[in-house]
Formats: C-alpha cells, sequence, structure tokens
C-alpha cells in the first residue's frame, strides 16, 4: 500500500497547482470510491420500493439530493449486481458524475441524438431515462463484445428507443445527421483512481496508446455529425487537459465550434485556458472541470458546444 | 449461442416495420390475452424480424436512420413461437403493471421454486397460454400457463 501511495503521489504530483485543496484530494485517493444507483424511472417512479428491497438485503440507501433519481449506497464495497433490484432492471449501478455530461446536453423528446462510445450504456440509457423513451439514440461501440453488455442493459432496463450500431467512432458514417453528440471518450481513467482498488492508471496499463489522438478524431467526427446549431458534448473521466481541453482547442482550431455555458448539479472549476505553457482558447473557461475530492465519486471534464449555422 | 452471434452480425440489416393488419394482429393479441390498450403502444412502431417482434419508438427521423448498419432497434418484445406470440420477460417487467388480464400473483417461495425448478405444478382459473408472474409489487416476466404447469421463460 505504501508503494502503491508514493506511486500515485509522483504521478499526480504534475496537478500539485491545477487541484483545489490538493490534500484533501491525495487523502481522498485513499477511500474506495462511493457506490451509487440511478433509478429507472421507465420502470417505477417509487423509490421507496427499491429502498426497502434493497435494506431487506442489506444496503443502506440515501438520496443524492443534488441530482434527481441517484441514490448513495452503503457498503460501498458489495456489487449491487445480485439484487433482485437489478435484475428486475429497476436500477442502473453507475457512478454520481457520469450522470453529468448528459445534464449538459439536456436531451429531449423527439431528438435523434448519437452516444458515440456508449458502451456499456449509463448515459444512453440515462438518456432514453430523461426523454421518457421518446428520443432517438444511436447508441455506438467499436466493439462488439461491448455492443453485447450494451445490449444486455437496454434489454434489462426495457429501453424501447435506441439502436445499436458498431463503427470505430472517428469513422461513424457521416450519411445521418444528429441534434446532439455525446463523446463520452475513452481516456486515461485518472478521475476514478483510488489507491490500492483500481490498480494501475490506464495510462500506465494502455502503455503507448495515443489518448490525445483518439480523441480528437472522435471530437472532430462528432462535430461533422451534427445538423447546424446541434449540441456536442464532449466528456472525460481524467484529469489529464492533453486529453481535456487540448482535446476541444483542436476541434476550435479545426472547426467553428461555439462554447456553451451549462448549470451543473455539482460543484465545478471553471476549464483551463493554458497548461504548461501552451495556451488554450479563451472560451475554455466555460468547460467543467469536476474533481473526485469535492463531489464524492469520480472526477469528470464536461464542455458543450455548438455547431454554427 | 450461434442465434446470438448471428444477431450482432456487423452485416445485419434493419427490420421490417410491420404493415397495419400486422399491427392491429399484434395489438388485439395483447389486448385480448393481457387487457394492454392498444393506445399504451401508440408511441411505438412494432418492427419485425425473421422469428421476433421489436418495440421501437415513433420517430419522423425513421429513414434517415435506415443507412445505418445497425445491431438492434428497439426492444424484443415478442417471439413466434410454433405460431403462438410469446412475450418476453424485458416487455413484461417495462409493461406489465398496464396489463389486467392473465396475471399470476405468486409469493416469494413459489416464485424462487419456479425460477430454480423452472416448471411447477399449478392450478388457477385461467385459460392456458403465456401469463405475467407477479411478486409482491413486482412485474418479473413471462411463463407458459397449460395442463396444471407453470413454466418459466425468465431469463
Amino acid at each position: 500500500m505504501e508503494k502503491a501511495s508514493s506511486l500515485a503521489e509522483d504521478y499526480f504530483s504534475r496537478y500539485q497547482d491545477l487541484i483545489p485543496n490538493y490534500e484533501s484530494f491525495l487523502n481522498a485517493l485513499s477511500e474506495p470510491l462511493p457506490l451509487y444507483f440511478r433509478l429507472n424511472t421507465l420502470k417505477t417512479q417509487d423509490p421507496d420500493r427499491v429502498v426497502r428491497g434493497l435494506a431487506r438485503q442489506g444496503f443502506e440507501v440515501t438520496p443524492v439530493e443534488a441530482v434527481p433519481w441517484f441514490f448513495r449506497v452503503e457498503p460501498r464495497d458489495i456489487s449491487l449486481g445480485n439484487t433482485d433490484e437489478y435484475y428486475l432492471g429497476l436500477i442502473y449501478p453507475m457512478t454520481l458524475s457520469s450522470s453529468l455530461p448528459v445534464y449538459a446536453l439536456d436531451p429531449r423528446p423527439g431528438e435523434i441524438i448519437l452516444d458515440l462510445c456508449a458502451a456499456p450504456g449509463s448515459k444512453t440509457t440515462q438518456i432514453a431515462q430523461l426523454t421518457e423513451d421518446q428520443a432517438i439514440v444511436v447508441a455506438n461501440d467499436k466493439r462488439l463484445d461491448r455492443i453485447t453488455a450494451l445490449v444486455a442493459n437496454l434489454r434489462r432496463l426495457g429501453v424501447a428507443s435506441v439502436v445499436t450500431t458498431v463503427y470505430r467512432g472517428e469513422q461513424f458514417p457521416l450519411g445521418t445527421t444528429f441534434d446532439k453528440v455525446l463523446v463520452d471518450a475513452p481516456c486515461s481513467g485518472e478521475g476514478r483512481y483510488r489507491k490500492g482498488y483500481e490498480g494501475e492508471l490506464l495510462f500506465h496499463k494502455e502503455g503507448h496508446t495515443n489518448l490525445p489522438a483518439i480523441q480528437k478524431g472522435l471530437i472532430v467526427r462528432a462535430y461533422d455529425l451534427l445538423r447546424p446549431g446541434g449540441i456536442l458534448v464532449y466528456s472525460t473521466c481524467t484529469i489529464n487537459p492533453e486529453e481535456n481541453e487540448a482535446v476541444v482547442d483542436y476541434l476550435l482550431r479545426k472547426r467553428q465550434a461555439e462554447v456553451l455555458s451549462w448549470e451543473a448539479p455539482l460543484p465545478s472549476h471553471p476549464g483551463l485556458t493554458e497548461w504548461e505553457g501552451k495556451p488554450f482558447h479563451p472560451e475554455l473557461v466555460k468547460a467543467k472541470r469536476f474533481y473526485a475530492h469535492e463531489i464524492g465519486a469520480v472526477g469528470f471534464f464536461v464542455v458543450k458546444l455548438r455547431r454554427q449555422v | 449461442m450461434k442465434r446470438r452471434i448471428k444477431k450482432l452480425d456487423p452485416r445485419a440489416s434493419w427490420p421490417r416495420p410491420v404493415s397495419d393488419e400486422e399491427r392491429a394482429h399484434i395489438l388485439g393479441y395483447l389486448e385480448e390475452r393481457f387487457g394492454f390498450s392498444p393506445t399504451l403502444f401508440e408511441p411505438y412502431l412494432f418492427l419485425a424480424t425473421a422469428k421476433n417482434y421489436w418495440l421501437f419508438t415513433r420517430t419522423e427521423h425513421f429513414e434517415a436512420l435506415q443507412s445505418l448498419r445497425v445491431q438492434t432497434a428497439g426492444l424484443l418484445f415478442l417471439r413466434k413461437v410454433s405460431g403462438y406470440l410469446k412475450p418476453t420477460s424485458a416487455a413484461l417487467q417495462r409493461f406489465g403493471r398496464f396489463a389486467t388480464r392473465n396475471i399470476v400473483i405468486l409469493d416469494r417461495l413459489t416464485l424462487d421454486r419456479l425460477r430454480l425448478e423452472k416448471k411447477i405444478p399449478f392450478s388457477a382459473e385461467l385459460e392456458p397460454g403465456y401469463v405475467i408472474l407477479k411478486c409482491e409489487e413486482d412485474f418479473w416476466g413471462c411463463a407458459l400457463y397449460i395442463s396444471g404447469k407453470l413454466i418459466s421463460y425468465l431469463p
């Protein structure tokens, strides 16, 4: 554990001036990630039934006031996957901050929406829930095995508004245009790191994978798939500015995108306009950074953009 | 196993929207057997593949979606089994609360036994056929009631 602590402290030291209250951030890394679920309102709008059922199985469930239909669960180290509530599709276990990109997207009934990196489906099913199954979501993932998990979750939650596809995100065909596109990009996952729990950071595990190059390919294709005036949300669960602001800055240099403000239900910090001597587009202050120790969940980066008419 | 691989075939094409006549047949069955009001499914289309019907949200974007190579579209709702229509458990878990007929209410012990043994002796004042399983306030899915037996189709 001491080795893990020192590795984490060495790793995150590059963000010492970036992360607010850095000491509490480091302390939070020693705690396991809190466990949350979303109530599937397509099947039930009665939280009491679910709270009672889970209590009978030894779980203590508390509603999250700031984020509707989300609940925090203790003990956090026991899976919800074996419960009746999971089997019946009444709940979807997901981290609290994973809801944020969908809040930025603000999906509405009647829209056609692309979730470019959708599996295993937490955000796709959240969109279906918020639109009462009345917006069409094309849920794409490049890996067939991950689509199988996504399809199982759609069936479990009883969602009828989703089409699943298997394309490489950066090569998603340009024939269909969308009102909104969500890119919850593959990333180094620094925001979900906890000492001794998640083990190595994905960045270490993946070795020489050039994540920013993949992310830039995804964000540009996502933008090109929008109708004029359409909305793009780009998110990651990492702190690394090279996978966040630098990727959005790349899009802003390549395309006429407009950065938009949005209301988040959890505390955040503005996006960066400079990192390690490299300036970013000034509008990136409208992006939002969410830090794990401030929100009690996985750290996230979310930015909302509009395609210029 | 073979069927699952086929369903996720990357060359998969769009399922066919059903004709008005086929839709009326499906809605008639759902109303007659389970008491589902046809208006419940007004916001949805039924799409057909060789042996299945899928429920898919009605949309003005339907034509625009046709160019995509899709793996699945909507919720697997009914299977055609030997000339009969069998609702999926996924469909009944979602819509079971709107049904008014052929709902079998089981206590927890009987439900657990049915899940374990797949087939149990059972008698009730019901017409033989597919039924909706309910336990306490939850809708669990589909079973077949026939010849004094209850046969589970729960996943």
